[in-house]
C-alpha cells in the first residue's frame, strides 16, 4: 500500500492527495489513512530521501526540500520569481482572518479601493467567490482557497500566525454568547 | 523638516497615517488630531508641489481629519454637549480603524516570509493521465472555480513552452510611404478598388491605409467613385 501511495502522489504532483481520496482509494477509514500516509512520510525521513511529503493547503504533496535549494538554483537559469506585492499580501490577511467577507468590507478596512488587487489575486486563484451576503446589494463574498495556504506553505488554516486582537475579539464573542444564552435561559 | 515623498510607498491613507504617526513616535492613542491633521496635509501638500497625483481616497481622509480637527477647534458651548462628544467618537472611530488597518499591515512581512520560504521547495505538475482515460468524464458539479483552474493551469503549461528569449520586434507602417505606395499603384492601374488596398489584414496597416487614402482625398490628388449605394468604391488619381 505504501508503494501505490508513492506512485499516486507522484502522479498528483502539485494537486495533491486529500485524506479523503485515500480513504477513498484504499478504502479504509480515516485513522489507517493517516497512519499510511505518516508511514510513509516517516519512511522518506529515515530513508534521508531527496523527496519529501508535505501537508499543503489541505493535501498531500510529494515536493523537493528546502534545505536542497541552493542546487536546484544551480540548475535553473533564470531564478526570477514572481512574489505578491504588498497590497496583495494585506488584502490576502484580511481576507484571510474574515473571511467571508465583501469587497466593501475590504475597502473599509484598507481604507483604500480594492477592486483591482481582488481581481489579481482571485485570478491566481488565491480567493475565490463563494456566495453572496444578504444586506443590500447581495455583494459578493470572498474566501482563501487551498491554493492560498499552499502558497504560504501553509497546511490548513489553523497555520495561519495569529492575531492577538484578534483571538481578544474571540473571547469577546464568545462571552457574548455566554451572555445572551444566560439572558435567553433567565427568559 | 526634510520629505522624501514617495506615494508609491504607501497603500493607502491609513498606511500613510500610520507612517507618519510612527515617524513622530507616539502611541496610536494619544494622537492628537490637531497636530496629525496638520502633518497628513503638509504631506499631501507637498505630494501636490511634486505633481504627483494624489489619489481620491487621501484626499477624502484629508477632509474627514480636516472635519474633526474643525470640531475640535469650535468653541465648547456647554449646552451642547453633543458636539462634543461627536469629536471624541469621530476620533476614537479613526484609531480604531488605524488599529485594525496595523493588525493587517504588520501581518504582511510573515506572510512575505511565508511565501519566499515557500519558494525553497519545488512540486512537479501531475502526470498527464490521458491513456487512462476512455471517455471524457463530464461531472455536473464543475463550478466556475473549476473552469477558471483550467484556464491558469492552460496558461501556466503555455508559459512553460515560451522561449525563455524573445524579441519582440513591431513592424511600423508610415502614412507618407503608404501614400506613396498606393500613387505608385494608381499610376500603374490607373483605377483601383477600394477593398484592393487592403491586402493584409492587421490594424495598424488598415488603419494607415485608411488615413492614406482620407488625406489623399483631402489633397485632392486621388478621387473616389461610386455608382449606387454599397457598390464597389472605386479609386483613381486626378488628372491636373
Amino acid at each position: 500500500m505504501q508503494a501505490v501511495l508513492e506512485g499516486l502522489l507522484y502522479i498528483q504532483g502539485d494537486i495533491g492527495l486529500t485524506l479523503q481520496q485515500v480513504m477513498d482509494i484504499f478504502e479504509i477509514d480515516e485513522d489507517e489513512a493517516k497512519n499510511l500516509v505518516l508511514n510513509l512520510k516517516n519512511y522518506y525521513e529515515q530513508e534521508n530521501r531527496g523527496l519529501r511529503i508535505n501537508y499543503l493547503g489541505n493535501t498531500f504533496k510529494l515536493t523537493t526540500k528546502s534545505e536542497h535549494r541552493n542546487y536546484y538554483q544551480k540548475l535553473i537559469e533564470n531564478p526570477k520569481t514572481h512574489l505578491l506585492s504588498s497590497q496583495a499580501l494585506e488584502t490576502l490577511a484580511i481576507i484571510a482572518y474574515n473571511e467571508p467577507i465583501t469587497r466593501n468590507q475590504i475597502d473599509e478596512i484598507r481604507g483604500v479601493d480594492s477592486s483591482y488587487v481582488i481581481r489579481r489575486i482571485l485570478a491566481k486563484g488565491l480567493i475565490k467567490e463563494c456566495g453572496r451576503d444578504d444586506s443590500a446589494g447581495r455583494p459578493i463574498l470572498y474566501k482563501t482557497t487551498d491554493e492560498f495556504l499552499d502558497y504560504f506553505g501553509l497546511a490548513t488554516k489553523d497555520d495561519l500566525p495569529k492575531i492577538d486582537s484578534l483571538e481578544e475579539e474571540d473571547t469577546s464573542k464568545t462571552l457574548n454568547d455566554l451572555y445572551q444564552s444566560k439572558y435567553s435561559e433567565s427568559n | 523638516m526634510d520629505y522624501n515623498v514617495k506615494i508609491e510607498e504607501f497603500e493607502g491613507p491609513l498606511d500613510l497615517l500610520l507612517h507618519l504617526i510612527k515617524q513622530s513616535n507616539i502611541d496610536i492613542y494619544d494622537i492628537s488630531i490637531l497636530e496629525i491633521t496638520n502633518q497628513y496635509l503638509d504631506y499631501i501638500n507637498k505630494m501636490e508641489e511634486l505633481n504627483i497625483n494624489v489619489a481620491s481616497s487621501y484626499l477624502v481622509m484629508a477632509s474627514e481629519l480636516m472635519e474633526i480637527k474643525s470640531k475640535s477647534l469650535l468653541p465648547q458651548d456647554k449646552k451642547d454637549n453633543i458636539e462634543e462628544d461627536d469629536e471624541e467618537v469621530s476620533r476614537e472611530k479613526l484609531i480604531n480603524k488605524l488599529l485594525e488597518y496595523k493588525k493587517y499591515k504588520e501581518l504582511t512581512p510573515t506572510l512575505k516570509e511565508l511565501e519566499l520560504k515557500r519558494k525553497d521547495i519545488y512540486i512537479k505538475p501531475p502526470e498527464i493521465q490521458t491513456n487512462y482515460v476512455d471517455t471524457i468524464k463530464n461531472n455536473d458539479d464543475v463550478t466556475i472555480d473549476d473552469l477558471l483552474q483550467a484556464f491558469r493551469s492552460f496558461l501556466d503549461r503555455k508559459e512553460q513552452e515560451k522561449p525563455l528569449l524573445t524579441k519582440i520586434t513591431n513592424k511600423e507602417y508610415s502614412v507618407k510611404k503608404r501614400k506613396a505606395n498606393i500613387k505608385e499603384i494608381l499610376l500603374a492601374k490607373k483605377r483601383i478598388e477600394f477593398s484592393e488596398l487592403f491586402d493584409t489584414v492587421n490594424k495598424p496597416y488598415v488603419i494607415v491605409t485608411f488615413i492614406s487614402i482620407l488625406e489623399m482625398v483631402k489633397e485632392d490628388t486621388i478621387n473616389l467613385k461610386q455608382d449606387k449605394n454599397f457598390d464597389k468604391i472605386l479609386l483613381e488619381l486626378k488628372v491636373k
